[in-house]
């Protein structure tokens, strides 16, 4: 109790500071259109990808890809409220009042895993009739989307606030953060499949931990947990904490 | 009991010392005023009180609490405000005062009536609904130290708080915080580089230069202390040789050549020296074009403390 609850009142300081419309708009707005936009625009140049044992159509790949993607995108608010928490002294004025740098770093982790779960909810629950057909839900499907969001929270919301600590100009941070997520975004089996990739790319694509929060998820859609999954969710969780580590001790270190 | 005790307190940063050597005992409930030009150290003295960092040597006691033990249980007594601005862009003047609240764990319907009360005394009505991200610097700064007090405390850190503002919120504030001070026993720590405020709010002053302290008394004591120390000024003709070195035998007086000819006289005893100066003057046949003695202030005091230290 005594951890637990400077955490929630910094987590609902984080909530009504973050969430705004245009806030809503990107992580809502845009992944839908582009689901249903760019789903079925390329459906006529993929038609069916294999996923474990199975062939899913493109939207529906998309789609649980999306989910991904999603999760990603909204550690971005943790790097956001770091880098403006220190920007305009809310971060000199928190670590003055009644919380320490600890509840701190896990109350953004808790943001960004309310924000990343929400989305993913949404997104799960507007994509359902686009991937309808392929979906085997199972008993490790909620569990499995949990675990993504949560896993993915920590590790994409730890390189936010490492960049978020390491830059100080406001266009280095908005340029920097930008060109990593969309890297992450683009060289990752959310949107294309490894399949048709060339060996390079595909080489890429598996050094990128999105894919493997990506098909983390697919699997817990599509009932595809195979033993490649188990292996992508132990490194998930290895890279998680190695930068979680990371950027505490920089967070920690950071001088007034 | 002693608020605040530190003893042989230092901050050395890479290539300076900002803080050496600084021994504090402040009693509770009064408005202890920490007042030094810019640099002197004030800043880093607020942030090593209020533990955001920790001393390169010795011992700060805040609250009875020691401050490399447990810094926390200081930081849940204590308000700070800070040098910088501190504020939350997308939030409306208002909001910003009630999540403040909200943060200090302060209940729900104490914070809508402190929220009221504070807008109100702060003068920030008409601005309640605009967002942080739009307002003067002024008025961020009177929201940044209303919100303080949304939240119950102990000890207040203000860090030069009446920066920006415009003489009308500057008198509004310090009459607030003394209103303040006598009402809820709150003891309040204060820097400033401006005298007059200092001596219009503050119980006690400490003078702090180069990272170190160099008076500590009341407005009053520091008058009566330093201000028995007159200084008069002589503006004379010129200035021979044969005055040069008559005068040299007086240690209570120095020669100024620029912009004029000048004796200036410094000492306690300034009327016995001035007697003497006079009839080295008539000796010496030196007309007398000006004679003036300057009254103590606070602000002469502050400079010569300072200067002296230089
Ligand atoms: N983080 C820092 N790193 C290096 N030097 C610092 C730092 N903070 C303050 N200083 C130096 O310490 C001295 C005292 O600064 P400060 O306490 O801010 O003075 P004041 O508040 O009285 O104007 C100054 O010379 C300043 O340049
Ligand atoms: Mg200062």
């Amino acid at each position: 109790m005594i951890l637990i609850n400077p955490i929630i009142r910094l987590v609902n300081r984080n909530l009504t500071i973050s969430i705004n419309p245009g806030f809503i708009i990107w992580q809502i707005l845009f992944p839908l259109i582009y689901i249903f936009v760019a789903g079925f625009a390329y459906t006529a140049l993929i038609d069916s990808v294999p996923f474990g044992g199975k062939n899913l159509d493109y939207p529906a790949f998309l789609a649980s890809g999306m989910i991904g993607f999603n999760i990603m995108n909204s550690t971005l608010i943790s790097g956001i409220i770091i880098w403006n928490d220190r920007r305009h002294g809310m971060f000199e004025q928190i670590m003055s009042g009644p919380f320490t740098r600890t509840h701190y770093i896990l109350s953004n982790i808790v943001t960004i895993g309310i924000i990343g779960l929400f989305s993913a909810a949404l997104i799960t629950a507007v994509g359902y009739p686009v991937f309808f057909d392929s979906v085997e839900f199972n008993i490790v499907t909620i569990p499995l989307i949990i675990f993504g969001s949560v896993v993915g929270a920590i590790l994409f919301g730890s390189i936010a606030s490492i960049i978020s600590v390491k830059l100080r100009s406001s266009e280095g941070f908005n340029v920097i953060i930008n060109t990593v997520f969309l890297f992450c975004a683009f060289a990752s089996t959310a949107f294309y499949p490894v399949q048709g990739a060339p060996q390079p790319l595909a080489t890429i694509f598996y050094l990128n931990p999105l894919s493997y929060l990506v098909d983390i998820i697919r699997a817990g859609i599509f009932g595809q947990v195979t033993d490649f999954v188990i292996i992508e969710m132990l490194l998930l969780v290895a890279l998680a904490s190695i930068l979680f580590v990371i950027a505490t001790k920089l967070l920690t270190k950071l001088d007034f | 009991m002693l608020c605040i005790e530190t003893k042989d307190l230092r901050k050395k940063y890479a290539s300076t010392v900002a803080v050496d050597g600084v021994d504090l005992q402040i009693e509770s409930g009064q408005v202890f005023g920490f007042l030094g030009p810019n640099g002197a150290g004030k800043s880093t003295v607020i942030k090593l009180l209020t533990t955001l960092i920790s001393p390169s040597n010795g011992k700060i006691s805040v609250l009875g609490i020691d401050s490399s033990k447990h810094p926390l249980e200081i930081r849940k007594k204590i308000g700070v405000v800070l040098q910088q601005p501190s504020y939350e862009p997308t939030l409306s003047a208002e909001k910003s005062l009630e999540k403040y609240g909200m943060m200090w764990n302060i209940d729900k319907k104490i914070r809508k009536k402190r929220t009221e009360e504070l807008l109100s005394a702060f003068g920030l009505e008409e601005i309640r609904k605009k967002k942080m991200d739009d307002l003067s610097i002024g008025q961020r700064r009177r929201v940044q130290v209303a919100r303080e007090f949304m939240h119950d405390m102990e000890l207040l850190f203000l860090d030069e708080p009446t920066v920006g503002l415009d003489p009308a919120a500057r008198r509004k504030l310090l009459d607030f915080l003394r209103e303040q001070v006598k009402n809820s026993g709150l003891t309040i720590f204060y820097t400033t580089h401006v005298l007059s405020e200092a001596e219009y709010l503050c119980d006690n002053i400490a003078i702090i230069n180069n990272g170190k302290i160099m008076a500590v008394d009341s407005p009053s004591e520091l008058k009566n202390r330093f201000g028995h120390e007159k200084t008069i000024k002589i503006h004379i003709s010129k200035v021979s040789e044969e005055l040069k070195s008559k005068l040299s035998i007086i240690p209570e007086c120095q020669i100024k050549l620029e912009p004029e000819p000048t004796v200036i006289i410094n000492s306690t005893k300034s009327e016995i020296v001035l007697m003497n100066i006079l009839k080295i003057l008539n000796d010496t046949n030196t007309k007398i074009n000006d004679l003036s003695a300057i009254p103590t202030n606070l602000e002469e005091i502050f400079l010569k403390v300072v200067g002296d230290s230089n």
